[in-house]
């Protein structure tokens, strides 16, 4: 099998992450909640991982980073949690994902807050100057998808938070955690939002997110915490009062070996090898006839390892199915819980076919799949 | 002189004691940790604990961090009182 489908969950994960998860789920794990022993080995196991959180995104103050079970259920308790108030402005990017996009429709549609949307520039990428020409006295919140899952683009975050200035930056960094260096994310961002199962290359079921100091959200869902066990009232403070309940203590065992891993090989070298691969792939199959690249071509760096492609004559799924069967390839064809992104990119309702490239991918992989892609280009799906 | 009590510090959240952990390990500073004695206070999980005569080592550090305790107690024997810390 030669997966290319890591924008949707990242495989293999090192071996040190299967360990991990094996050694978490053969002790008892009730972290924070008791005194003895395994106990304490629990909480240890969960501390590793926000350690090493903290540290992939430069968190000052690692009480201030939260795990949640997806960066679905991160942006989630930002939105919902922020107090925004009916009237409210709240501006996104155009390439975000269903996990935004469907709140804030909510939202909208509930007259709740007033959500515009900053379209593409003519190169498929955002400008931080589109974003500062629509604040307005309400503008409350700015939420923005840090790499598309569909284009593989790159948010100029930083220069976008610049020219926004004090209004709070909600970053989805679920495309981008792990896969670039980020340690200087939290000297400017205000949310960081991520999901453990991509990147970061832990197990499904993880997620977080990093707070800045001085921004209070009201929790979604109150309970245990271990805290305070005496009181009635939910513990205000951070980490406690956004993790009610027992944590994924397996899961998050897994994670914190998947971003010690990463850690180690540096993200400097994961983004450099996932370039390199991605760059080679768009280069091979940009001339293959009948074949478009749906976000930048070659040699734009403002990108992340996924590839969108339309091939005339093919439905996505029929492309992605004849990769499969023909080819042992994995792909992911459809719209990608991303009908926006689509949209603007003139690909609804029939979407595309998405090859997303992972660290542990190899040069004769993407070979194989441009190699795989132009010969299906001379051919016509069976069915048609 | 007096005799030397255990000081007990007990932290809002689970997160700061493992800071606190981490923080004293890495000076090589005499502690341990331990159930939160249910004597003084309902809080699960664990707390802080250390010999008095340490006090002067391991208090500064954590201040320092800014890793204050949300209690402190002193225990001798079976008795506990509540520890005065600064
Ligand atoms: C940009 C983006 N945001 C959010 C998500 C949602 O991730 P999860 O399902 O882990 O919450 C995804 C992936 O599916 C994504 O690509």
């Amino acid at each position: 099998m030669i997966y290319l489908d890591n924008a949707a969950t990242s495989f293999p994960k090192p071996p040190e992450v299967l360990k991990a998860v094996a050694e978490a789920l053969a002790a008892p794990a009730s972290p924070g909640r008791s005194g003895h022993a395994p106990a304490l080995a629990a909480s240890r196991i969960i501390h590793k991982a926000r350690k090493n959180l903290a540290r992939l995104l430069g968190a000052p103050d690692n009480s201030r980073l939260v795990f949640t079970p997806n960066v679905t259920w991160s942006l989630n308790i930002v939105l919902n949690g922020f107090g925004l108030k009916p009237g409210d402005h709240v501006i996104s990017g155009s390439l975000e994902h269903n996990s935004t996009a469907r709140p804030l429709s909510r939202f909208q549609r509930e007259g709740q807050v007033n959500w515009e949307v900053v379209p593409p520039g003519p190169d498929g990428l955002l400008k931080p100057e589109d974003f500062k020409a629509r604040l307005n006295p309400k503008t409350r919140l700015v939420v923005l998808n840090h790499a598309s899952n569909v284009t593989g683009s790159l948010a100029p975050a930083k220069a976008i938070k610049e020219a926004i200035g004090d209004i709070p930056l909600l970053l989805d960094a679920a495309q981008t955690a792990g896969s670039m260096p980020m340690d200087d994310y939290c000297q400017w961002a205000d949310f960081i939002a991520f999901t453990g199962h991509k990147g970061l290359l832990g197990p499904t079921g993880t997620g977080g997110l990093w707070i800045r100091e001085g921004l209070d959200l009201r929790p979604l869902s109150v309970g245990g915490s271990g805290s305070r066990s005496e009181s009635l009232v939910h513990p205000d403070f951070l980490p406690d009062a956004l993790e009610p309940g027992t944590a994924n203590t397996h899961g998050l065992a897994g994670l914190a070996a998947g971003v010690g891993f990463l850690l180690d090989v540096g993200l400097d070298k994961v983004r450099d090898h996932e370039m390199e691969l991605t760059q080679w792939f768009l280069e091979r199959i940009i001339d293959i006839p009948g074949l478009k690249i749906i976000g930048p071509g070659p040699g734009v760096k403002e990108r992340v390892a996924c590839v969108s492609v339309v091939l005339d004559g093919w439905s996505s799924s029929d492309l992605a199915a004849a990769l499969e069967s023909g080819y042992g390839i994995m792909v992911r064809s459809g719209l990608h819980c991303a009908p926006l992104t689509h949209q603007f990119m003139n690909t609804m309702p029939g979407g595309a076919s998405r090859f997303s490239i992972g660290y542990f991918n190899t040069l004769d992989d993407v070979k194989t799949a441009a190699w795989a892609l132009s010969e299906l280009a001379a051919k016509k799906p069976s069915r048609a | 002189m007096d005799q030397d009590g255990e000081i007990i510090l007990v932290f809002s959240s689970n997160t700061r004691i493992l800071n606190a952990e981490d923080l004293l390990e890495e000076k090589n500073l005499p502690f341990t940790l331990v159930p939160v004695p249910k004597e003084v206070n309902p809080n699960c999980g664990l707390a802080l604990c250390f010999m008095e005569s340490s006090q002067d080592r391991i208090m500064p550090v954590l201040k320092a961090a800014e890793l204050m305790p949300s209690a402190a107690y002193r225990r001798l024997g079976p008795e506990f009182s509540t520890w005065a810390f600064e």
